[in-house]
């Protein structure tokens, strides 16, 4: 979340997509209601079906899975064109006026792709996807390697006025321009009077110029999971970006992540290719430290007459200090702060193409901890097979789940059983009571929490048994050595019990500290060796700090564990509550909120003041910690988007942002049930590739696939955990489908009689809700119904063993099409047949 | 049984064969547990009835299985007496004179048969008031089966239930002071089964006639 | 709140006057459930199961987002989630938390006859004392809201008890507390009327829901249950809240006219047949020799 559960409160406005956090946020939610409450703030749900969510919103748009491109860039086009946008905001504070490079080509231009496209290798050459202005010469590719992509400018040419046919707004403009109403109807299947009372009830804030009020976003996996999921976000950012929301108290772009810990993970390099803060990971092209180092640091590109922080171009600093913090004194500036340790990533490691080279025989064996791998992976039967052929699987659970037990699932027979050589570990391992250690929530707030109860026999600790599994592998390099044990007998392991390291330990290392004697130069301020730092800015390049991830520090310092503080207090009643646990970066509650104030550093809203420029300080000064440069006065004009090379918010994304286009075009989903009606020729997203395996297959209409289909979880589960809780069995006490009741009567199916859904890849079978909460659509003149299975179920759990269920796993439909940024998999929206058992 | 079957030695009458006492009993039995227990339910004040009978559960548990009881046993005497209990032309003259019936003046009283129209009305009311009580009695057993919007049942029950139960008390009432103190000799009868022939000549004088095949004095 | 709040002040089925019959009511406490922001998550039935320590019960899938048809005397608090078709075509999802609404005229107290089963408190609050019940059920007969429910085991009617025992101790009840949105408020009858009729006059206003109104029947004397509705004027949408309950005239009858009526009508036979028996005596009076007669066969 750019802002924050407690923020939500702050807000005018809200439409939520792509997720339905009153079903799945439920104590978070708390905070829209407060809004409705206290600001008689405005709900718009868009949801495939009229969810927990939609209960309480104020309007409601039933919306075809996976459209939701052509939804919000109808919104965009309604708010141009009915000039409901924040043209001061847009102007000054996002690339709306800089002027983009002349080779640049929109897709109703060029076919339904962006310009660069190269058919046969499914890629783009975004060279063109670049700012006009003055150039630094694109260098030669080394080695036979393709040209690396030109820099941006350093100066970039901008019309303040917006009306350069070539700048971004007017870009914008005319891309977006396509999506009217009609279009948006004939691909949602939201009828037009519909969609354009949701555009102008969100587009309302910035009714007659109005900057008062605020509008959030708020998404979750709805969005993500799709073969264009980064660029639906993206849409919904370029949104808040045009409506000035970006930065405000109440406003942003929000992700509600469906785990505790998700965010903690990401932060940590959950994904392949980032090191713990979003560090780049090395790639064999790097030939040296300083070689990555250049390429992964951005220098500030801008008109003449702005600045840039450019903050990312501190990442020597965040990057020696971790190498610092893994291999202590085996990072030195000799050996390039150990950069040979570091595994090169060579290609995509993402999780669909690590089980499809599972599948492949390429890995032999894995270590699954805190997941349930076969149950939450797309197309289970392809995952089932693909450890089927693994050499070992270590399972650390705390139930007997369907991952640890797959050679049991539904159609292995006895022989097959027999054929399947695969040594299964299961562990049993601690519960999240059973543990402490900190969680970092959806608003990026990290907080400690304590074991609550004691693990039951022999659970471990997952610490403790990869430590132990860490310490043994050691061993054996030291016993035996190998081809190139540095980096595992070099690693720092310096914790007080190393066979059980603690967490605060842990934590410790991410914050960070000094190596040696330290003074800032501007405060005078020093700290000594060996003490925690403060905070990154004191993170250094030269090895004399230490950092286990640049964005966690300050989040354990020498005041102590800055998570575990509980001071409930919020003098600004904005809901900062600055004394309660830690957010990243440096306890900010709401990222760019410079942006919360006009150029001349006054709050949009004297009623909601987030941070300000003061100017007898000569300061930046608020209720919220300023992410900003404390001392950059506002007619120096800096820009707020800190982060970014241009300093300013990005409606238009240059070069390599995305692999997919520097503006969302709308593609259809990898099932669909029509041909995109923007271009039919070039109907889903063009870069995406799909796998080529034996259990990677793809339906379509023609075939019977013809309902569209999507997946959701229930307030009465979680995940495939509760199953086993006989609590929330009572609850909800078996699987089920959810259809439209039209689609049930012309089936002749009633609720609770038994329904069976198949896909190009497996089936489902489960009782039928059928409910009015979902109507049958017309999609492209076609009619069209959708249904919606939640996913909590498995062949492990208390329904299963009493042969209350089919044993069946949701994921057994889904496919693995994945989006080409984030690597997600498409589980919201793909075709099904439904028949009555 | 023939008339001439009835006529015992030593001028006794048989009135009531063995399972007609046997089923009066039970009836009468399970009719008293019925009514003290009812009593219980019905007021605070009688609540002390039910503490003597076991507590307030145990008078709930066995209510309606005694009512069950009774109901078999009211059930019983229809198909044993109802023919006999058939109203007849008399009966009209009977209720015409019922005031000298009150008054005790029994020989200005038309001649009765083996019942009388008043026992004939005590007969029917506990047939009426029992398939009414058994009724009701079974929604009260299991209000919780009763679906919600049948609840009207429910709501009749309450109130049919202690009505009918009232209906039967006062006829109960009579019938205790008719048999046990007004009418000596009908108690021993249905105790014993037979009476004099003095006793089914005064009140029952039809009877009488229809058992020895003798008249009766004549009316004055 | 102390125990005092606990003073009984009416007993169900009692002979004689009640012990706390003329205490003082500090103030009567009320829980506010405006249904308007219920998002249905059933943390409040959690919450009852877990604190009451009711034992799981089996359910079976059934067309529902509900976790069941009704209450059960061991779930005690359920949210009934009602599909409405409005007249524009748009779509409401009714969630209603149902539970005991603590009548400030309760039915099943009028309607129980075991001494001392069925109390109400001088805070309002309706408890049922298991203790003391004898499983006749006649509390279910007289709720208008098909709330007391049987153990079929052990044959004593149980239902929510507003915690009492919470309460008693200054707490809130288990469900409020439990409750995410805050749409579950608790505090005294007076305040939370204020605060419901503040938000109907918020929905009404600033909200589509010109009809937004309190549910506050009068028919019971008022509830200690009141909800905020999207619609004031079909309670009936929301999973059968009835629009105007009152404790059944059958129920009232029954416990009023007829029990004065039947009492005096059975003293009355009594006395008039044994002054029947002192004025006129037994029909055989002139004839001595009758009984013995019989006697001697």
């Amino acid at each position: 979340m750019t802002n924050g559960w407690i923020d939500i409160k702050n807000t005018d406005m809200m439409l939520i997509m792509g997720g339905n956090p009153a079903e799945n946020h439920p104590c978070g939610f708390k905070w829209a209601i407060e809004a409705k409450r206290t600001r008689n703030a405005k709900l718009i749900s868009v949801d495939p079906r009229f969810t927990r969510t939609s209960s309480v919103a104020d309007h409601f748009c039933q919306i075809r899975a996976g459209t939701d491109i052509a939804f919000l860039g109808g919104v965009i086009n309604y708010a141009i064109e009915n000039n409901r946008y924040a043209k001061d905001y847009i102007i000054n504070y996002t690339n709306a006026a800089f002027v983009v490079d002349g080779g640049f080509k929109l897709p109703s231009d060029t076919d339904g792709v962006f310009s660069g496209f190269d058919a046969e290798k499914q890629s783009y050459n975004r060279a063109s996807w670049n700012y006009a202005g003055g150039k630094s010469a694109p260098s030669a590719g080394q080695n036979g390697a393709p040209p690396p992509l030109p820099p941006l400018p350093e100066k970039v040419d901008f019309d303040p006025s917006l009306q350069n046919p070539n700048c971004v707004f007017q870009l914008l403009k005319k891309h977006y321009s396509r999506y009217t109403p009609e279009m948006v109807e004939r691909v949602t299947g939201i009828p037009k009077e519909q969609f354009v009372k949701a555009a102008d009830l969100y587009t309302s804030i910035r009714k007659d110029g109005d900057m008062k009020k605020a509008g959030t976003i708020i998404y979750a996996v709805g969005w993500t999971q799709h073969s264009f999921g980064t660029q639906i976000i993206r849409t919904a950012a370029m949104l808040q970006l045009l409506l000035g929301n970006v930065g405000r108290a109440g406003g942003g772009v929000n992700a509600l992540r469906g785990h505790s810990n998700i965010q903690g993970a990401t932060d940590m390099a959950g994904l392949y290719d980032s090191l713990p803060g979003y560090l780049k990971v090395p790639t064999p092209a790097d030939a040296s430290f300083e070689a990555w180092m250049k390429r992964i640091t951005p220098t500030s590109s801008k008109p003449a007459q702005w600045e840039s922080f450019n903050y990312w171009s501190n990442t020597p600093k965040f990057m020696v200090s971790l190498m610092k913090m893994m291999y202590g004194d085996g990072a030195t500036k000799q050996n390039e702060w150990a950069f040979d340790y570091l595994p090169k990533v060579d290609r995509d490691y993402s999780w669909v193409n690590l089980w499809n080279n599972m599948y492949n025989g390429v890995v032999k064996g894995l270590l699954t901890f805190g997941m349930n791998g076969v149950a939450i992976g797309p197309d289970s039967k392809k995952n089932i097979d693909a450890l089927k052929k693994t050499e070992f699987l270590v399972v650390g659970e705390i139930y007997a789940d369907e991952t640890s037990e797959f050679w049991k699932s539904p159609g292995v027979t006895q022989d097959e059983m027999k054929q399947i050589q695969t040594t299964v570990y299961r562990l049993p391992c601690a519960g999240f009571a059973e543990k402490d250690g900190s969680f970092t929530n959806s608003a990026r707030w990290l907080v400690w929490k304590n074991t609550a109860v004691p693990t039951p026999g022999d659970a471990r600790l997952d610490q403790a048994i990869l430590a132990q599994i860490f310490l043994r592998v050691r061993e054996l390099y030291k016993k035996d050595g190998g081809k190139f044990p540095d980096p595992i007998l070099k690693l720092s392991w310096s914790y007080t019990d190393p066979m059980n390291p603690s967490l605060a330990e842990v934590l410790k290392e991410l914050n960070g500290k000094a190596l040696a004697d330290l003074e800032d130069p501007a405060t005078k301020v020093q700290i000594k060796k060996g003490q925690q730092v403060p905070g990154f800015g004191w993170l250094k390049d030269d090895g004399t700090t230490a950092c286990g991830n640049w964005l966690y520090s300050g989040s354990y310092t020498e005041a102590g564990n800055q998570t575990a503080r509980r001071d409930p207090s919020d003098p600004s009643d904005m809901g900062v509550h600055a004394g309660w646990g830690w957010s990243w970066p440096a306890n900010r509650r709401v990222l760019y909120n410079r942006a919360s104030c006009d150029v001349d550093g006054k709050p949009w809203d004297a009623s909601r003041k987030q941070v300000w420029w003061n100017e007898g300080l000569e300061k930046w000064v608020g209720n919220d910690v300023p992410d900003f440069k404390a001392d950059s006065k506002p007619k120096d004009h800096m820009g707020p988007f800190i982060m970014n090379p241009e300093g300013v918010g990005r409606i238009f994304a240059p070069l390599a942002a995305f692999a997919d286009g520097p503006f969302p075009e709308y593609y259809e989903p990898f099932e669909s049930p029509i041909q995109n009606p923007f271009h039919p020729e070039q109907s889903t997203n063009p870069v995406v590739k799909a796998f080529k395996t034996a259990d990677d297959k793809l339906g379509t209409s023609k075939d019977g696939f013809n309902v569209v289909c999507t997946t959701f979880r229930l307030t009465e589960h979680y995940h495939y955990w509760t199953k086993n809780n006989p609590m929330n069995v009572q609850l909800v006490p078996e699987p089920f489908i959810e259809m439209a009741a039209e689609m049930a009567d012309e089936m002749g199916i009633r609720g609770g009689e038994r329904v069976k859904v198949s896909s190009a890849r497996g089936e489902y079978v489960a009782k039928a809700m059928v409910t009015k909460r979902i109507k049958p659509m017309m999609i492209d003149g076609k009619k069209t119904y959708q249904i919606g299975i939640p996913f909590h179920w498995g062949y492990r759990g208390i329904a299963e063993d009493e042969g209350k269920t089919s044993r069946m796993l949701t994921n057994a439909l889904t496919s693995t099409i994945i989006d080409p940024n984030a690597h997600t998999p498409e589980f919201k929206g793909f075709l099904v047949k439904v028949e009555k058992v | 049984m023939s008339p001439s079957d009835q006529i015992l030695p030593h001028g006794r009458i048989l009135r009531y064969a063995f399972h007609e006492r046997l089923t009066h009993w039970i009836a009468a039995g399970s009719y008293i547990y019925l009514l003290l227990t009812g009593l219980a339910f019905w007021s605070p004040w009688c609540i002390w009835l039910a503490v003597i009978l076991g507590g307030g559960q145990v008078s709930r548990m066995l209510h309606p299985w005694a009512g069950l009881i009774f109901t078999g046993a009211v059930l019983k005497m229809y198909s044993m007496w109802s023919t006999q209990m058939r109203s007849t032309e008399a009966d009209k003259k009977w209720w015409d004179s019922i005031g000298y019936y009150i008054r005790n003046e029994d020989d200005k009283m038309p001649a009765a048969g083996r019942y009388n129209a008043g026992q004939k009305l005590l007969f029917w009311g506990f047939i009426t008031c029992g398939v009414l009580l058994l009724l009701s009695g079974v929604i009260l057993w299991f209000p919780e089966y009763v679906p919600w919007n049948l609840r009207f049942l429910r709501y009749l029950a309450v109130l049919i239930h202690p009505a009918a139960a009232l209906l039967t008390i006062g006829l109960f009432l009579i019938h205790i002071y008719m048999s046990v103190f007004a009418e000596r000799g009908a108690f021993g009868s249905i105790i014993r089964g037979d009476v004099s022939l003095t006793f089914a000549k005064r009140y029952h004088p039809r009877w009488y006639e229809e058992i020895t095949g003798q008249a009766t004095s004549p009316k004055k | 709140m102390s125990q005092a709040t606990l003073r009984v002040q009416k007993i169900s089925g009692h002979a004689g006057p009640v012990a706390g019959e003329d205490a003082q009511r500090e103030f009567t406490v009320c829980k506010l459930i405006d249904t308007t922001t219920c998002i249905g998550c059933k943390a409040c039935e959690v919450a009852c199961m877990e604190w009451n320590d009711l034992p799981f019960g089996e359910t079976v899938f059934d067309n529902t987002y509900q976790t069941m048809p009704e209450t059960r005397w061991n779930y005690w608090n359920l949210i009934l989630f009602n599909e409405h078709e409005k007249e524009d075509g748009s779509l409401m999802w009714l969630m209603r938390k149902n539970q005991c609404m603590h009548c400030a005229e309760p039915g099943c107290l009028a309607a129980c006859p075991a001494d001392g089963a069925i109390v109400q408190y001088a805070n309002g609050i309706v408890d049922f004392q298991q203790a003391n019940c004898i499983g006749c059920g006649y509390c279910i007969t007289g709720c208008p809201f098909d709330i007391p429910k049987m153990n079929p085991k052990t044959n004593r009617v149980f239902k929510c008890t507003l915690c009492s025992d919470r309460v008693s101790e200054g707490l809130e009840p288990a469900c409020i507390k439990s409750c995410p949105t805050g749409c579950l408020h608790f505090g005294s009858k007076d305040d939370m009327k204020d605060l419901a009729e503040k938000r109907a006059r918020q929905l009404r206003e600033h909200y589509d829901f010109p009809q937004a109104g309190v549910y506050d029947p009068a028919g019971v004397g008022g509830t200690g249950v009141v909800y905020v509705l999207h619609d004031a004027t079909k309670p009936e949408l929301y999973g059968g809240l009835p629009a105007d309950p009152h404790v059944p005239w059958s129920v009232k009858l029954w416990k009023g006219p007829l029990k004065w009526l039947g009492n005096v009508a059975m003293v009355g036979g009594l006395i008039g047949l044994f002054v029947h028996y002192l004025r006129f005596g037994p029909k055989d009076r002139d004839d001595e020799n009758i009984n013995t007669e019989g006697g001697k066969s």
